[in-house]
């Protein structure tokens, strides 16, 4: 008992107990008066073509006829329409899932819609059997759908409806947060318990209402009992009732540079932990270790990663020589995986199909696919675990309780020669010891006996790249220059996917069109375009334009550097979360055109972002007789930054931008 | 002696596995099919067998050689199936390069979803699709479908090659139909004619192409199915559920579409009162339609449900009046029952909308629609309905539905009837900017533009779309300034049948001219700049068709700070050519600048060899309209 308050108290209980003079819902289902028509405006958004009145919701644990429990939610919403970009809210989308044994179903709904005639409140029902439609999307899920009718500007929309799931272990999260303003926005959940759920909370703002109230509640179960008699059992326990209510949440946007919207909605989520008596003690979730080690264990996961298999030694012998080092050894496996195997699935965590079956398609989910990668380098000896972590697109994990949920992505760590390294085989043109921008995301956990938890971190991947650009005088007014450049690596690999899919041809005609119609280009080369394991390089020959006016313009970054401020929007209001860090540095040497002389140069500048130098902008130019050189290098550490430091990036870019755009003069000798 | 034999057997069956003799080795590609090719199509038989009870079956063969990354969708194979068609097989078999069979598909891997669209509330269209998710390339997968069709309304079209990176070895179409029901079709790019064979009640047509290479993809081409070899087929007779039809003429498939309209126009005893209220005191008749039609746009708004029959039937008028939605066909339908309780008469117009308007085969009637929209001829000019806008204005069509053919329908049948060209004089963009510049190269602008007809269609949908302070939002990303801000905005909608937008915006751009040293640089074309810049081809194959005609006139006051002499002055540009005009030229008056722009664009279709002058056309404009202006300080 004390272990459970303990996990317990950390979120609710005697802590929270947060009440106002509101706390109850404005409104309640069916009671909708000519006075509600009234607020054409809503002082929460002015602008807002709907303003949800109300959204509630409860969820109470029951016992069910199959022997166990059920969760049941109830969810009542009122939506006021105030113009037509409102309307979408009055399509209603419910999706429910079922693996075949267990089920989520959907009763008792009743939608109305309500409009004001003559002073009079008119109400329109939703027909349920004409008007309720079922979109069966695959095998396990599928959508009820319907749409309120005799909607107009005006009309005022409720609904209600029951779901039950045999999902215990997750009831649905709640989403305080959408796409409108809510004036009213709770759920309450009613806990038994012998049930500890843990409550994970994310969002930045407060609890209008927060309660835990005691009850006691009668629990009854049947079971069906197979092919014997079935069996009633029933009991009374209390129950909490834990209580969440926001007052005026505002509608929430997505914005650039963000990992995903998910991360910022302010929302609760649920977890069940263990259960106790009257119960069977059985703890649902586990210390990180057990949890591992379970899973390691498990068929669909790590089962034959260690087991003796021979189709991984056949493979092996297939691959391999037998006589490399660790390192070369390691390198040949993971390259035979990668070059190999096809994704089939970018969200994975646990195997649909066994490693000898995976081995033989030669295709698999991405779970799938690296624990063969990992069980290969195991059968080498090569010490390997797998990672699970949660992609960018996929939110954050919780680091402190090991909800398997919210895993979606699986990689490989190897050990070689004492260093780490990461391994992802899924991705055809990912080089050995990288891992896609999707991985970096926070935290993540490797499936090893102890099972320590890693940092992948965006702030830790930095882009490098270098540019060198020469400009000679090539006699008769021609002026030339030629173009090395390495980009970084993830841009190199954005650049091989673009040639992959159109050609290099494409590259050469893309870069010619960036450079402006009055430059040839020749000798166009990319190096390094199959050693996957670094950047590629590219090179080209450029020939200007005869250079015979009295007075020449040249910008010296030649079609390189920032033309666009990527900050456009004038605020921020959630954290700014570029993929990486990166650090850019352009060289140029170039002669004064045959005939010039140098009139007027831009000058040379530093620009920090911070105190410390979070950003930094060197803007380095010089003259010396007939050559001039330049260095121009934008770096940032750090690839996250919060809110209040937007507009500092936003005015840094834009200094960048001007900076980069400032032409050298030239003039005729007379 | 058995021993030995059986050596023999095995030394021979692995040298025909190292010979590789299957039917899709890779060798067996003539080289000319690889080049800048990502899958070839090995071989294709469509076979489409008409009963005289109007179903049908669709036998659907094909082998496709995946060379690379480039060629990975074909990997893919899909079957769509609704309440009218259901697939009853699916078979599917991998080859590696040397056409050896690695495997046969498994049932449980074939994926059954939901093909809804977004859009719809409900629809049933579903589909079944499966890929071997192999990478090894090249390698082979063959694809074996059945399908069977209740109603024959909808036959397979033959676009072999279906898209210009993929070449074909070999493809055939065989439709099979009785005799009794012959077959209609249109064909592009195919030389001969199809060999047509009668056997017994039954008529067979068979076209056939072998060595399609790949073609290179070209600017502003005509649709892909005119650029290659493609077939349309259609039968004279055709069913949909309890419904006959006949694609014998237009007028034939016209009266079709009717008569699944026919008597569901009947309005409640309210809906018919409200229409007496709002125009019986009107005299002016497109007065009442504008009236009419905004009721029905405050009333009603678009759901689209396409179940069955009904993808084809609308919702009855009733139905409309009580839901308050409906999708195109029901709004129509209930839009024409309003007007026609007013005593208008309106026409029920089948259309192809989207962006491509030359999509429609005139020369084959058939069902080759995917919108309705409503025509009122008038004794001067018809005015034109689009039912599932709840916000454009009445009589506007836009670029969704304007300029090309359409199927208007009524008691007799159909008619083909072109709906209105917005041309160069009404698609306008006219823009007045009076701005400053300060000292340190700051911008601030007044911007005055007028947008008509199809030059309003984006802005008009922002505006009506999006509430205030996103419709802010939108604005502070939208123009193409490295840093600018929106101080103020404000529209004024003419709601005429060939609508305006009249815009102000009041911009600010830091750094907009460049001040380095004792020289400013400033480009007088602030916001107006046009974008078109094409990658000169030599060898163009197909017309040129250039889509939307328009006008741009600009007339831009630059002031800027004292004490600068003009250094460099970009030169007047006079173009005059088939494709368009343009103008631009700049003058000085002490501090201010005034620069004026002029560029009608025309439509049409040019030949290929007039890419080289359209390119060079375009270049010039994409110059003048960055050229810059270099001030310097006097000394």
């Amino acid at each position: 008992m004390f272990q459970k308050h303990f996990i317990f108290g950390l979120f609710c209980l005697i802590a929270f107990q947060i009440s106002s003079a509101q706390d109850k819902p404005p409104v309640k289902f069916g009671d909708v008066s000519a006075k509600d028509f009234e607020t054409k405006v809503y002082s929460i958004d002015s602008n807002a073509s709907a303003v949800v009145i109300a959204d509630v919701g409860s969820c109470t644990v029951e016992g069910n006829r199959k022997g166990w429990f059920s969760v049941l939610t109830k969810h009542y919403k009122r939506v006021h329409i105030l113009n037509k970009n409102g309307y979408d809210l009055a399509n209603v989308s419910i999706r429910l899932f079922s693996n075949g044994e267990d089920e989520e179903i959907l009763e008792k709904l009743k939608a109305i819609t309500y409009n004001l005639e003559g002073g009079k409140v008119v109400e329109t029902k939703l027909d349920n059997k004409s008007g309720v439609f079922e979109d069966k999307l695959d095998k396990k899920n599928k959508i009820k759908k319907f749409t309120f009718p005799n909607i107009k500007e005006g009309s005022i929309l409720e609904f209600e409806y029951t779901t039950t799931s045999d999902f215990i272990n997750t009831p649905d999260p709640w989403e305080f947060q959408g796409a409108y303003p809510r004036l009213w926005s709770e759920f309450t959940f009613n806990v038994p318990v012998f049930f500890n759920y843990t409550f994970l909370t994310q969002g930045y703002l407060p609890y209008t209402v927060r309660t835990a109230k005691e009850e006691i509640t009668n629990f009854n179960i049947t079971d069906p009992g197979g092919t014997g008699p079935s069996a009633h059992y029933s009991f009374s326990s209390r129950v909490i009732a834990n209580r969440w209510a926001i007052k005026d949440v505002p509608a929430l946007k997505e914005e650039s540079y963000t990992t995903t919207v998910d991360n910022h909605i302010q929302k609760i989520a649920f977890e069940l932990v263990e259960r106790s008596a009257p119960l069977a003690y059985y703890r649902y979730i586990e210390a990180w270790p057990k949890v591992a080690n379970n899973y390691l264990n498990y068929e669909y996961f790590g089962y034959n990663l260690t087991r003796e298999n021979n189709f991984l030694r056949d493979i092996s012998k297939s691959i391999l020589t037998g006589s490399e080092s660790k390192e070369v050894m390691s390198r040949k496996i993971f390259e035979w995986v990668r070059n190999n195997f096809t994704c089939t699935n970018y969200h994975r965590v646990l195997m649909d199909h066994g490693l000898k079956a995976v081995a033989k398609a030669k295709s698999g989910t991405v779970a799938e696919i690296n624990l063969l990668l990992t069980a290969l380098l195991l059968d080498n000896k090569i010490e390997a675990d797998p990672v699970v972590l949660s992609t960018r697109s996929n939110g954050f994990a919780y680091s402190i309780f090991p909800l398997m949920s919210q895993y979606d992505y699986v990689i490989c760590r190897a050990k070689i020669n004492d260093k780490y390294i990461m391994l992802d085989a899924s991705e055809p043109q990912m080089g050995y010891g990288f891992l896609p921008l999707r991985c970096y995301n926070g935290y993540a956990r490797v499936m090893s006996k102890m099972a320590p938890a890693i940092d992948l971190l965006a702030d830790s991947v930095s882009e490098t790249k270098s540019t060198l650009v020469f400009v000679v005088n090539e006699g008769n007014g021609k002026y030339a220059g030629s173009m090395q450049q390495t980009p970084g690596y993830y841009e190199s690999l954005d650049i091989r996917d673009k040639i992959k899919s159109k050609g290099v041809e494409q590259l050469q005609k893309d870069i010619k069109s960036a450079f402006g119609s009055d430059v040839e280009i020749s000798n166009f080369g990319v190096d390094s375009l199959k050693n996957l394991d670094g950047p590629i390089g590219i090179h080209y020959d450029f020939m200007l334009d005869d250079v015979t006016e009295d007075i020449v313009y040249i910008n010296p970054l030649f079609g390189e550097g920032y033309k666009d401020n990527p900050f456009k929007s004038a605020e921020r209001k959630y954290p700014i979360e570029m993929p990486y860090a990166m650090d850019e540095t352009y060289t140029l040497q170039m002669e004064v055109p045959q005939g010039y002389i140098v009139d007027e140069l831009p000058k040379s500048m530093v620009l920090k972002l911070n105190e410390q130098e979070d950003g930094l902008f060197e803007y380095r130019l010089s003259h010396y007789g007939e050559s001039i050189s330049m260095r121009c290098r934008l770096v940032f550490k750090k690839a996250n930054f919060l809110p209040e430091e937007y507009e500092l990036l936003r005015e840094f870019f834009s200094m960048v931008v001007k900076k980069q755009s400032e032409q050298i003069v030239f003039k005729k000798k007379k | 002696m058995t021993k030995v034999f059986l050596l023999a057997i095995s030394f021979f069956s692995s040298l025909v596995s190292l010979a590789g003799d299957g039917v899709y080795n890779v060798s067996l590609i003539p080289e000319v099919l690889l080049k800048n090719a990502g899958a070839v199509k090995r071989m294709e038989v469509i076979e489409f067998e008409i009963s005289e009870s109007n179903s049908a079956t669709l036998r659907h063969k094909v082998a496709y050689t995946i060379l690379n990354e480039q060629g990975d969708r074909w990997a893919f194979f899909q079957a769509g199936y609704d309440r009218l068609r259901s697939v009853s097989s699916f078979e599917g078999t991998l080859y590696d390069a040397q056409g050896n069979k690695l495997k046969n598909l498994k049932k449980g891997d074939i994926k059954d979803e939901s093909g809804m669209d977004d859009a719809s509330l409900a629809d049933d269209n579903r589909v079944k699709w499966h890929s071997f998710f192999y990478k090894v390339y090249p390698y082979t997968v063959e694809y074996e479908v059945v399908v069977k069709y209740k109603g024959t309304m909808f036959l397979p079209d033959w676009i072999p090659q279906e898209k210009n990176t993929m070449s074909v070895q070999q493809s055939r179409l065989v439709v099979i139909c009785p005799a009794t029901n012959p077959l209609r079709f249109q064909s592009y790019h195919y030389e001969s004619k199809p060999v047509i064979t009668e056997s017994g009640r039954n008529k067979s047509y068979e076209w056939e192409v072998k060595n399609l290479a790949t073609v290179e993809e070209e600017y502003a081409s005509p649709a892909w199915y005119r650029q290659t070899t493609s077939v349309f087929p259609v039968t004279e007779k055709f069913s949909l559920e309890d419904y006959q039809g006949s694609n014998a003429s237009w007028s034939d498939f016209g009266k079709f579409v009717f008569d699944l309209k026919s008597n569901r126009d009947a309005l409640p005893a309210n809906i018919k009162q409200k229409v007496h209220e709002l125009t019986d005191h009107v005299n002016n008749t497109n007065e009442k339609i504008k009236l009419l039609y905004e009721y029905m746009q405050q009333n009603t708004r678009y759901i689209s449900i396409q179940l069955g029959v009904g993808g084809w039937q609308p919702f009855d008028a009733k139905f409309v009046a009580e839901k308050k939605y409906g999708d195109c066909k029901a709004l129509s339908n209930f839009m024409s029952a309003l007007l026609k309780e007013a005593g208008i008469r309106s026409l029920y117009t089948v259309i192809n909308a989207g962006g491509n308007n030359d999509y429609l085969i005139k020369d084959l009637p058939s069902s080759q629609f995917n919108h309705v929209i409503l025509m009122v001829p008038q004794a001067k000019d018809t005015v034109w309905l689009e039912c599932t806008s709840q916000i454009l204005p009445a009589g506007y069509l836009g670029n969704f539905t304007s300029d090309r053919y359409a199927l208007a329908v009524d008691e007799n049948g159909g008619t083909l009837v072109r709906t209105p060209v917005y041309g160069y004089k009404e698609n306008l963009q006219v823009r007045n900017i009076k701005a400053t510049i300060n000292e340190t190269g700051n911008l601030d602008a007044q911007i005055f533009t007028r947008y008509k007809a199809e030059q309003q269609d984006r802005l008009f949908q922002v505006i009506k779309g999006l509430s205030k302070d996103k419709l802010m939002e939108f604005l502070k990303e939208d123009i193409e300034l490295a840093t600018y801000d929106i101080k103020s905005f404000h529209y004024d909608e003419v709601k005429t049948f060939v609508p305006e937008i009249k815009e102000t915006l009041e911009l600010v751009a830091d750094n907009y001219a460049t001040v380095s040293g004792k020289r400013l640089f400033l480009i007088p074309n602030i916001i107006s700049r046009s974008h078109r810049k094409l990658k000169v081809n030599e060898s163009r194959k197909n017309d040129i068709v250039l889509g939307m005609a328009y006008t741009d006139m600009d007339t831009t006051a630059i002031q800027i700070p004292d004490g600068y002499k003009a250094e460099s002055i970009p030169q007047d540009v006079a173009l005059n050519s088939k494709f368009g005009n343009y103008q631009s030229a700049l003058k000085i008056n002490g501090n201010t600048i005034v620069y004026t722009r002029q560029f009608e664009c025309f439509n049409g279709s040019f030949p290929p060899a007039d890419f080289a002058a359209l390119a060079k056309f375009y270049e010039t404009i994409y110059k003048a309209d960055r050229a810059k202006l270099v001030f310097v300080k006097n000394q």
